[in-house]
């Protein structure tokens, strides 16, 4: 079709990119950075002071950093507030614990079972609530996710009540057991890069788009064409995984699982990491949740008062940079730029779509 | 009727008590540039809503290229060829122009969580250059990489289009077009209608403005509480006793 529309093509000239952003060192630098530090700064630091309560941060980082980067694929990108995430996390560590202390199976059959089965839910509470908008859908998970609590309290045949499960074995893989402390953060490491990776496999690209579209205006992207529906429930489904994954990975370095590791408020604390990473944004997810494990850990020297610290520092970067520490649309710009997702209309331009 | 893109059969909506739509046929051959007009509570947005499937009918059917269309969700029927623009601007405010316009390459080429993890680069090559070329279209390629809400209201009714034009849509309805703009921006509209229409989109505009709908449209269809009153070239519609009673009586000079 040939319409002349007066100002196309207009492109070529304005878009071509500062030399700055054409390098394609650029791309691993940022990777390679990243990787530096989950695999070689911090395992040098747990190695280097021997300190198991350093190893611990790390590892109850990693783990906070997967359920705030699926919490925040469903709520921050697809829009849909959940807040009751913390109950897929706590079906995840039960089925991974019941599975490996009663039928005594491997990490490599709990670690996927966990996932699968927290996504099973996922998807079974998807259905009924996916017509929900809003606040609506936002008090149909919190119902779900405190009936998932009091399931877990008090089915004492199964899941023990409030004595919770102990003796969970650790993270083992071909005969090989991560008992060490280096060991047991590595393979949560692991674990984790690989979570955030599909996560921003998804996130960055046209099916992301999709995503925000839906929670833009749902409506209108089913005039576009957009299965709304199916969309919906597949961001819940893939959410619910992913906090069952780390519903594993807690099960398996800690031993030791209880209810009260799942109830509302660590709900409430993950969504807490993803506003004030930036809602929607993947980078925002995990500097929230590296900000909020750490710092109360950071401050423990000031005592009781470092609650206090937290909550004003939350307040404060909410006051002050309501869109996140990282908002989307930087975050989105900066993952075109920086990993090599984005796709531009001349070789070297600036990035606009995704690979 | 092979020529034939969309046909309504005594399309009936009720609400209640009220009958919004009552027994509304007309057919839109490929390549036409058709206005749909009315007066306020007229129908249109009724009518608009049971063709693209937001409403399903009390009565009648709904035929795009041959096939039966009534009671489709909406995703559907968009995917079948039919794009839309919407009265009261909804792009989608936090995302780029060039991410809005994807939406609705995606929209047509389908969405798979499993092509963004492995795959998906031919599939995101369409989808780009889908979304680049309908921006070329409407002249906003060097807004790109905006945000969608930072636009003027001129240049999101245009990414709104181009949006639509992204689904690579047989028939594009336009919902109002006009609304909100002044006389110039509204002529460059017609404008632009006409060269898209050119360009060999059939094109159904659903407006208020009658100046757009007589100088731009071969054919218009009037409707007035519900029910078509009248439906030929502007010239004849203009004439017909029934528009002058329903819709235009007290102005002798409307167009």
């Amino acid at each position: 079709m040939d319409v002349n529309v007066p100002d196309a093509r207009l492109m070529p000239a304005t878009l071509a990119p500062p030399a700055a952003f054409s390098g394609r060192g650029r791309r691993f630098a940022w990777t390679l950075l990243l990787l530096a530090v989950a695999f070689g700064a911090v395992p040098a630091a747990i190695v280097g002071t021997g300190s198991s309560y350093l190893a611990q941060i790390a590892i109850t980082t990693m783990i906070f950093v997967i359920l705030s980067a699926s919490l925040n694929h469903v709520t921050g990108t697809a829009g849909l507030l959940s807040i009751g995430h913390a109950a897929f996390y706590g079906i995840g560590a039960y089925a991974a614990a019941l599975l490996s202390t009663k039928a005594g199976l491997p990490f490599m059959v709990t670690l996927p079972a966990a996932g699968l089965i927290a996504a099973l839910f996922g998807f079974l509470v998807a259905l009924p609530t996916m017509r929900l908008v809003s606040i609506y859908f936002a008090v149909a998970t919190l119902g779900i996710g405190e009936m998932i609590y009091v399931v877990l309290l008090n089915w004492v045949d199964v899941t023990r009540g409030p004595m919770g499960i102990r003796g969970i074995p650790p993270i083992s893989l071909f005969g090989w057991q991560a008992d060490t402390l280096l060991s047991r953060y590595l393979a949560v490491a692991v674990i984790a890069v690989a979570c955030v990776w599909v996560l921003h496999r998804l996130t960055h690209s046209y099916y992301g788009n999709a995503l925000r579209a839906l929670r833009e205006d749902d409506q209108c992207a089913d005039s576009m064409g957009i299965n709304v529906e199916r969309l919906k429930i597949e961001s819940f489904v893939v959410a619910t995984f992913f906090a069952g994954i780390a519903g594993a990975l807690l099960a398996h370095t800690s031993a030791y699982i209880a209810p009260d590791n799942f109830r509302f408020m660590e709900s409430i604390l993950i969504l807490a990491m993803v506003v004030v990473g930036g809602l929607g944004s993947l980078p925002g997810a995990v500097v929230g949740a590296l900000f909020m494990i750490v710092l109360p850990e950071a401050l423990r020297d000031i005592g009781d008062y470092r609650m206090i610290a937290v909550g004003a520092t939350m307040f404060l970067s909410i006051l002050l940079l309501p869109k996140g520490m990282l908002a989307e649309g930087t975050a989105l710009g900066f993952v075109r730029r920086s990993f090599s997702r984005g796709w531009a209309t001349i070789a070297g331009g600036m990035p606009v779509g995704w690979k | 009727m092979s020529n034939t893109l969309l046909s309504i059969q005594g399309l009936t909506r009720r609400f209640g008590g009220l009958l919004a739509v009552s027994d509304v046929s007309a057919t839109i051959a490929k390549g036409e540039l058709v206005g749909l007009i009315g007066p306020n509570g007229a129908g249109k947005t009724t009518l608009f809503n049971l063709i693209t499937g937001f409403t399903p009918p009390s009565d009648g059917t709904v035929t795009f290229d041959g096939q039966d269309v009534t009671g489709r969700k909406p995703w559907q029927i968009a995917r079948m060829g039919m794009g839309r623009t919407f009265q009261n601007l909804r792009v989608f405010p936090n995302m780029t122009v060039f991410d809005n316009v994807s939406v609705g390459a995606v929209g047509a080429f389908g969405q798979s969580p499993w092509r963004a993890l492995v795959n998906g680069g031919a599939h995101s090559r369409a989808v780009s250059e889908r979304s680049w070329e309908a921006l070329e279209r409407v002249g906003l390629t060097a807004q790109a990489g905006d945000i969608a809400a930072n636009l003027s209201y001129g240049k999101r009714k245009y990414l709104e289009i181009a949006r639509a034009l992204a689904t690579a849509p047989r028939l594009l309805i336009l919902d109002e077009p006009a609304a909100g703009l002044n006389d110039t921006e509204t002529a460059e509209l017609a404008d632009f209608i006409r060269r898209l229409h050119a360009g060999g989109v059939t094109v159904l505009l659903v407006e208020h403005d009658m100046g757009l709908v007589m100088g731009s449209c071969s054919r218009v269809i009037v409707l007035a509480s519900g029910r078509k009153i009248a439906d030929g070239t502007p010239e004849a519609v203009q004439r017909a006793p029934a528009v002058l009673e329903a819709y235009l009586g007290v102005e002798d000079d409307a167009a």
